[in-house]
């Protein structure tokens, strides 16, 4: 995102919103060009779409037990059936629905921690850098302190105290990982503070909260989405480990950590029970990993210019060898 | 120098304070140890008795001044599952971890470093794209199913490695390299990136133009250049393993270190060893944090500790 | 033809070499054990690991048979009562610790002290709270005095593991264990394994399995894996579906009974009608075969396991029959009402599972259950909620004294801490029954305590589940019924 120089504000936000639709299609011309970014894009797009719908999509009740079905395999195998097509865990429950279902739980456990701790740490960012002095001081002590807390232990020890449930784990881990967002912001506040379009806010008299929030802001979107969609990646796998370690999501509610963990007692009779979550897992954090990544490479100028030499470098280094082969071919016996 | 020494240290104490209270305050919510240690048929006043011994049942801002005491002598009392002194098992299952995380980290390192460097060579050609997608890869498997995978392949199937536990050096091979992938990805990443930009620089290309060997070009001046992200991110792996990470590689692999001594004191509401452990990863990792910033300013003087 | 011969001798070799190293390698066992001990004095805490390992080290006082029969061990023969309140034990002679120190008169009368010593504090005190003192009265006899008259004395007696009043004196003795056990210790490296080797000066029958390596994993399905990959030779706890699985198996009716508690004094439950409802309402058999697999006998309307002392045989479970358990329903007049069920979620071998079931099965019956899972804190604090009981609490009881006295102070009689009757009747019955000496007379005391509570259905009965061992090929042994793991009863094929 370019930087406007303009002088007035009207003008200044009537720019940033004509980037914005400009920029959406520019995306999307990116994304062709990146296949693995597509594949991320597409693989996430399914995965929301199958939690949001998760009720229609699921053939059967997450929940509901059939004892007389247990441990049943996947279809393909001699004893399994249509009726659970990846088969039953230990208590009759159709893995293929819990599999749908818990993609609700690392999903909504990902974006609610990202938005709290997100939110929490950008307003704390913005605060420190913009208002300075003793509130600066004192916020980035305060990061500075809980960063180099024990994290993990500390949250699984606060988990087993007050009851690991959905709700405690979110607030837990968006205790944990605020720090980064705060500490982003704030630099970024730091650059974007001295620019002539936030001084000339300033001199028109508008407010600092509203400055902060309409003009600062806008401007950490690319670098803080980034941010996001990777930590969103580590809090599913957070999750995932305190569901697998028991004090994350409890039973009956679905999770692919918690599937894993009650599957691994069965894995040597009943593979799918621990394969088929663990994969669920890996392929939405690979998925956001693989967007996370393309994002980096398109929001950062440096970055996409770099991209572009390499690109070229590679192509002149083919050239190169070729003409090298040739000259070579003679001398070969 | 000494001035910064200070200000690590007051902000380290600061650190180990605020953690420890938060787990006092946090583990005498706890309803109650007693109940769980106690086999359920014991009687109420075999209740109050033992609640009384473990000196449960004064108030606690009285608990919390004896307990500020006790920890300044490093004492924090008899475990309440063990029964004997909590930081004699702190000081016995710590250098399993120490050993696991460097075994792994190590790992990660030795690899990394190789794989990155050859990925830089040529950016955007076969091996750099298979180590960009299986770093990708690395990071996305979750770790404790990672190791179970392994178990089953390394030690049910083939039977070439053990199960689980600690005693011959094979036995660490599973566990090291369960925790010592994600490190090697998120490595093998970084020291792509640097040495792309490294190997861009003027002099990389005048020390290759002036005939001096690759090896010691790429070894000695690139990869040194690129050595503070590195060394950052290392401090930090480590920083992550001893503050709580080892806890899922642990608990796969009943490996004996602090971990899973963490998982099973919570488990059985340990209060006393929870707050021994917590209280040792905090000095584990502020000591570390300092160790970083005296190693910074070696690597590159120029560097103003402040 | 002498080339014929050379390869016929090399095969020969080579086949006693194999089955040579084979059967060196059986003499040294590997045990996968759910829980580190915490100590190995074998006086102090309650502890499954250390149990399990000490059992081997220590010798008892008296023991059981794998049926659970209790016969002398270190005594010469049954203890007998010479006084209301006095038992006369006789020690078998020739007996010497690992480290030579003689096991007489004095060695058990220290070793009952210790046990009891209030300063000691001792975790176990449970088993022997009724013992006021040992009087040695000759190198080989000794008296145990209790207070009051305490017919359960020789069940306490089996738990009594003789420790040498000496070395037990040394600050490192719950490092470095010495008994009269069959095998002698050798190496504790903790957090990773312990090793025992056969004590070759044992005075019973000497074991054939000459070391075994304990190692302490607490995941179940680590354990199995270890047993799969052929680390271990016999893991505890394993899950039923996996009989079928491992090399070989053995199952054991235990200890542990899992059960309902309903309050007989208050809300929907204080009718006999329901309470009587819920029993037939549950299909037992269903539980046991549908998550057991069939590794659990449906309890025969009483907290005892048939082997336990107390045991009556003439009370069988309520039958499986819904209609009956709908039409008593409905008489009481309670059909739709809510009945409030509690339990707890990892404690036991498939506790919820169990809840979840019963549940089914009741709202079958036409209530509507409130199923409330809780951590296992909070499922104490309702379980011990001595003014509000609810409806219907689930939990498991294990007797390891094998004596219905335990079980039923507990839960049976009223004021115990998981009763939730008033019933001063049964109260009465228990009461007698725990300062009754004469065998029969107790025996019949319990018959009718058992009577009694099937009649009022003060609790519904589930099942007795049995233990499950998993082993390699070459193991064998039969299991025993109070659980303990006596090497020297394993055999090596």
């Amino acid at each position: 995102m370019t930087q406007p120089r303009t002088d007035t504000l009207e003008q200044a936000l009537a720019q940033n919103r004509f980037e914005w639709w400009d920029s959406l299609q520019e995306l999307g011309r990116e994304l062709k060009r990146d296949k693995p970014g597509l594949i991320g894009v597409i693989l996430i797009t399914s995965l929301v779409l199958m939690a949001v719908f998760a009720p229609f999509i699921a053939p059967h009740d997450p929940a509901a037990q059939d004892l007389t079905a247990r441990l049943a395999p996947p279809v393909w195998y001699d004893k399994g059936t249509w009726n659970h097509i990846l088969g039953t865990d230990h208590l009759g429950r159709d893995v293929l629905s819990r599999t749908i279902h818990g993609a609700r739980v690392s999903l909504w456990v990902g974006a609610a921690v990202v938005l709290v701790a997100g939110g929490f740490g950008v307003v704390m960012g913005l605060m420190a850098g913009y208002l300075g002095g003793r509130t600066d001081a004192f916020i980035m002590r305060w990061i500075d302190t809980q960063v180099a807390f024990p994290g993990l232990l500390l949250a699984l020890i606060i988990l087993a105290v007050i009851g690991p449930s959905l709700f405690t784990v979110v607030v837990v881990l968006a205790l944990n990982g605020w720090m980064v967002y705060g500490r982003m912001t704030r630099s970024a506040v730091l650059s974007i503070r001295e620019s002539p379009y936030v001084e000339a806010a300033e001199v028109v008299g508008c407010r600092w909260p509203r400055i902060l929030f309409r003009h600062i802001l806008p401007n950490l979107t690319s670098p803080l989405l980034t941010l996001a969609i990777l930590e969103f990646a580590r809090i599913v796998l957070a999750e995932a480990a305190l569901s697998f370690l028991g004090l994350g999501i409890q039973p009956p509610a679905t999770s692919w950590g918690l599937d894993v963990a009650m599957g691994k007692n069965y894995m040597f009779m009943a593979w799918w029970l621990v394969t088929i979550p663990g994969c669920a897992i890996a392929v939405t954090v690979l998925a956001i990993n693989l967007v996370a990544s393309w994002l980096r490479l398109i929001s950062d100028p440096q970055e996409r210019e770099k991209q572009y030499a390499r690109h070229m470098a590679g192509v002149m280094r083919k050239n190169l060898h070729a003409v090298l082969e040739k000259e070579k071919e003679p001398e070969a016996p | 120098m000494g001035r910064f020494l200070y200000r690590r240290l007051i902000h380290g104490l600061v650190v180990i304070l605020g953690v420890t209270v938060i787990v006092f305050v946090v583990t005498r919510m706890v309803g109650d140890p007693v109940q769980v240690m106690l086999p359920l048929e014991s009687t109420p006043e075999q209740r109050a008795a033992f609640e009384q011994k473990l000196g449960l049942d004064r108030p606690i801002h009285i608990q919390f001044v004896e307990f500020m005491g006790n920890m300044a002598r490093l004492d924090f009392g008899e475990s309440l599952w063990q029964k004997r002194p909590a930081m004699d098992i702190v000081f016995e299952k710590l250098p399993m971890t120490i050993l696991l995380t460097a075994v792994g980290i190590g790992f990660a390192c030795v690899m990394a470093i190789p794989l990155g460097i050859i990925a830089a060579l040529r950016p955007g050609g076969v091996v750099d794209r298979v180590t960009v997608f299986g770093s990708l890869l690395g990071l996305s498997v979750p770790q404790f199913w990672l190791g179970l995978l392994f178990i089953v392949v390394f030690a049910v199937q083939f039977k070439i490695l053990p199960t689980s536990g600690t005693g011959t050096p094979s036995h660490i091979l599973l566990p090291a390299l369960t925790m010592g992938l994600p490190t090697l990805a998120r490595l093998v990443m970084l020291v792509r990136s640097s040495m792309i930009d490294e190997l861009n620089r003027q002099y990389v290309k005048t020390s290759f133009a002036k005939g001096l060997p690759f090896v010691r070009v790429v070894g000695l001046h690139a990869l040194r250049n690129a050595g503070l992200p590195i060394m950052t991110l290392v401090g930090w792996e480590v920083i992550r393993s001893l503050a709580g990470y080892s806890v899922v590689v642990e608990t796969v692999f009943a490996w004996p270190g602090i971990g899973l001594t963490a998982i099973q004191a919570i488990e059985r509401e340990d209060l006393i060893l929870i707050q021994a452990i917590v209280f040792t990863a905090a000095v584990c990792v502020v000591l570390i944090n300092i160790a970083m910033d005296f190693l910074y300013k070696l690597i590159d003087p120029r560097l103003k500790l402040t | 033809m002498n080339k014929w011969r050379g390869l016929f001798l090399a095969a020969v070799w080579i086949g006693i070499f194999l089955t040579g190293s084979a059967w060196a390698a059986c003499e040294k066992v590997t045990i996968a054990l759910g829980s580190e001990p915490t100590t190995l004095d074998p006086q102090i805490r309650e502890d499954g690991g250390e149990r399990a390992v000490n059992d081997n080290i220590y010798d008892t006082v008296l023991t059981r048979t794998p049926e659970g029969d209790l016969i002398p061990h270190l005594a010469a023969q049954m203890p007998e009562l010479v006084a209301p309140d006095t038992w006369e034990v006789t020690l078998r002679p020739g007996i010497f610790f690992h480290n030579g120190e003689p096991m007489n008169a004095d060695a058990v009368v220290y070793s009952i002290h210790r046990v009891i010593d209030p300063d000691f504090n001792s975790e176990q005190i449970s088993f022997f709270s009724t013992i006021k003192e040992a009087r040695a009265t000759g190198e080989l006899t000794l008296h145990v005095i209790t207070n009051g008259p305490d017919p359960i004395l020789p069940s306490r007696l089996y738990w009594l593991k003789v420790v040498p009043p000496v070395h037990s004196k040394d600050p490192k003795f719950a490092e470095k264990p010495v008994g009269t056990g069959p095998y002698r210790f050798v190496a504790w490296q903790r957090g990773q394994y312990i090793d025992l080797e056969r004590n070759e000066n044992y005075w019973g029958d000497g074991p054939q399995i000459s070391s075994v390596r304990y190692r302490f994993i607490e995941e179940p399905g680590t354990r199995l894996a270890g047993l799969m990959a052929g680390e271990f030779d016999l893991i505890t706890n394993l899950l039923p579906e996996f009989t079928s699985h491992v090399p070989r198996s053995v199952n054991v009716l235990g200890l542990e009974h899992p059960i309902i508690i309903l309050n007989a004094d208050s809300g929907i439950t204080k009718d006999l009608r329901v309470r009587q409802a819920l029993n037939y309402a549950v299909n037992k058999m269903a539980l046991a075969n549908g998550l057991f697999e069939g590794y659990a006998q449906v309890a025969q309307g009483q907290l005892l396991s048939p082997s336990f002392f107390g045991y009556n045989d003439e009370v069988t479970a309520y039958p499986y029959d819904p209609d009956q358990a709908k039409k008593l329903i409905e008489e009481a007049g309670v059909k739709g009402q809510t009945i409030e069920l509690i339990g707890t979620s990892g404690r036991w071998l498939k506790d919820r599972d169990m809840v979840e079931a019963v549940a089914g099965y009741w709202e079958q019956a036409g209530l509507k259950v409130d199923v409330r899972i809780f951590e296992f804190n909070e499922y104490l604090n309702r379980l011990f909620d001595r003014k509000t009981r609810a409806d219907a609490i689930f939990v498991v009881s294990s007797n390891e004294l094998l004596d219905a006295d335990k079980s039923f102070s507990a839960y049976y009689k009223a004021g115990g801490v998981g009763a939730s009757n008033t019933d001063q009747t049964l109260a009465s019955l228990i009461d007698a029954a725990r300062s009754e000496t004469d065998e029969q007379k107790r025996e019949s005391l319990y018959h009718q305590a058992v009577q009694r509570a099937y009649d009022q259905a003060y609790f519904v009965w589930l099942l007795n589940i049995e233990d499950i061992y998993g082993m390699s090929q070459r193991l064998e042994w039969p299991g025993r019924v109070d659980a303990r793991l006596l090497i020297q009863e394993m055999t090596c094929r």
